[in-house]
């Protein structure tokens, strides 16, 4: 129990110093990835909407605290952006399966590993939405290079959790566990 | 019937829950921390109270150092995939810089050579410029004896240029040597310092002539005697001998060589003096021929002048009638009068048609009369009216013939 904890407030912290320091080092094009984001999709699959509620919040929090961009930004947008993605492609409780046997409706899980870059998709997507509506308020008029930056960043975003979800997912045993009825 | 589990098995359950109650509670007490850390930071960004900040110092105190170390760890990293990419990048330029230096080394030696060449070239165009009338041509040394004792080269024109024997043949406005052997192809060029080559020279500021010979066969030194100077000539060191234009058929004036040893009159053994040829015998590559004609070259020069056009005089010098004693001896000097000059004119006359007649002086002197009127002209051209043939009348002289 405590060595998933160990493992998970390790993570966490090894996620947002990863966001802090290296992800202007491994910019393309002028974009750096939002590797937060991008673990916390992995972590949203392999761990449950719970953790990643948790976590994106410890995220957020550290850097709202470390790295003070815009005020109360960071700390909400996380979450936010993280529960998102995970209310779409977190794992279903076994609960939601039973009662959707019951019910006769047919539940579509893709694939994890395809999750986990969607899911990152999606709250990267709402990250880069509420940044570019911000700056549109603020007066800046939005053009074709926002967006095209916006756009690189989401698929490098995309890629990045598709190629972390496997040692993240081997450290932290999903590989081991028996698939859910 | 009621089952019974096993003992372990219950504790095992008992467990489990425990544990199950454990992690919801960790799990919960987690969520309020975290919540309550944000909803402090949040409070405190909107009251602006000091006091709500204080668990955001805190946990900015636990991540500030972590953070530092992490980032010291990354720079490092980061550094270090910096010193490899440089490297790699380093190492390719570097052996780009390389290729292009040799390339660039390979274009400088090439340049030097045909900046060398065209210099030649240049040196070599302006001697024949200036040397036109005397028919140069440029030729290439082909082959050389590099002898102890001869200097012999070859060059590669021959007759079917127009190359005879014994013509001058220099580089750099000084004489090498002349022709021999001449092919229709090629040809043999026996430079200056051979001693078998004999050319007539000058020393220019005294124009005294001699003949210079090479002294390669004589001590094996690349230099020239020049020999049959007249005894009482002492020249200077550093007068400039040329050609003679005498003994072969050389244009006059090319520059041999300067006088090196002035000693002749000094020693009374030694009757030639040294010269040092101008010419450098070690690096003749290009030579120029010059198809002098001598005889050519005379009319060629004689037609240039139009407006100095010499014209015999249409006069014949005077018969004067000398008595010397009595009538009987008489002497006829003179010049005979050349067979260019016209015949018509031997018994001159007057305008009036009288002869005119000759005025004795006294003494032995002898006084032409000449006409007036304009008959001395000194006009360009040489060209005098005819004059008269005055016939002087000499008083006789008063002479002793002895008998011997």
């Amino acid at each position: 129990m405590f060595s998933k904890l160990l493992k998970v407030s390790v993570l966490t912290l090894l996620t947002y110093l990863l966001q802090a320091t290296v992800s202007e080092y491994i910019s393309v094009w002028g974009v750096a990835p939002n590797i937060a984001l991008a673990l916390i999709a992995v972590m949203t699959v392999c761990l449950g909407r719970k953790y990643t509620f948790i976590i994106s919040l410890a995220i957020g929090y550290l850097l709202e605290v470390m790295l003070p961009s815009l005020d109360y930004i960071n700390l909400i947008i996380y979450p936010v952006c993280a529960m998102l993605g995970a209310l779409v492609f977190a794992d279903k409780s076994e609960r939601a399966l039973e009662e959707a046997k019951s019910g006769g409706r047919e539940i579509i899980q893709l694939h994890p590993h395809i999750r986990t870059p969607l899911c990152a998709g999606v709250s990267i997507l709402v990250f880069e939405i509420v940044n570019l509506l911000y700056i549109y308020l603020s007066g800046v008029s939005l053009d074709s290079g926002h967006f095209l930056r916006s756009f690189i960043c989401i698929l490098y975003t995309m890629v990045l959790a598709g190629i972390f979800q496997f040692p993240i997912r081997l450290w932290l045993g999903t590989y081991k566990l028996k698939k859910a009825r | 019937m009621n089952v019974k589990t096993p003992k372990n098995k219950r504790r095992k359950g008992t467990n489990g829950k425990l544990i199950q109650l454990l992690r919801n509670v960790l799990i919960i007490v987690i969520v309020v921390v975290l919540l309550a850390l944000a909803g402090t930071h949040l409070l405190s960004l909107i009251t602006g109270n000091a006091a709500l900040e204080a668990p955001s110092n805190v946990v900015t105190t636990a991540i500030t150092p972590v953070q530092s170390g992490f980032s010291a760890v990354v720079d490092w990293v980061v550094e270090y995939l910096y010193k490899i990419k440089l490297r790699s990048r380093l190492e390719l330029e570097y052996n780009n810089l390389k290729q292009e230096n040799e390339q660039l080394v390979y274009q400088a030696m090439l340049v030097d050579e045909l900046q060398q060449k065209l210099s030649v070239y240049e040196n070599l165009f302006d001697e024949v410029s200036d040397n036109e009338k005397m028919n140069p041509l440029v030729a290439t040394v082909i082959g050389r004896e590099s002898g102890n004792y001869f200097s012999v080269f070859t060059i590669n024109k021959g007759s079917n240029d127009g190359i005879s024997e014994y013509m001058a043949v220099t580089m750099d406005a000084a004489l090498i040597g002349f022709t021999y052997n001449v092919s229709p192809t090629k040809c043999s060029v026996r430079s200056i310092i051979d001693s078998e080559a004999s050319i007539g020279g000058l020393i220019q500021s005294t124009r005294d002539q001699g003949t210079v010979r090479g002294t390669l066969g004589i001590d094996g030194q690349p230099m020239c005697r020049m020999y049959y100077l007249p005894e009482d000539l002492l020249p200077r060191p550093g007068d400039t001998v040329v050609t003679s234009g005498v003994v072969m058929p050389f244009p006059k004036g090319i520059p041999i060589g300067t006088v090196r040893e002035s000693t002749r009159g000094m020693e009374s053994n030694k009757q030639y003096i040294v010269v040092e040829p101008k010419a450098d015998f070690e690096h003749v590559e290009y030579v120029i021929v010059l198809r002098y004609q001598p005889t050519a070259e005379a009319v060629q020069s004689s037609g240039d002048s139009d407006d100095l056009t010499p014209t015999a005089l249409e006069t014949v010098r005077p018969i004067p009638t000398v008595q010397i004693g009595n009538d009987f001896y008489q002497l006829a000097p003179t010049p005979e009068p050349s067979g260019d000059l016209p015949l018509e004119s031997e018994q001159p006359t007057q305008s009036d048609g009288t002869a005119p007649e000759p005025t004795p002086t006294a003494g032995n002197s002898l006084q032409y009369q000449v006409p007036s009127g304009s008959q001395t002209d000194a006009s360009v051209g040489f060209t005098l009216p005819p004059t008269a043939s005055p016939t002087p009348t000499i008083e006789p002289l008063e002479l002793t013939v002895e008998d011997d």
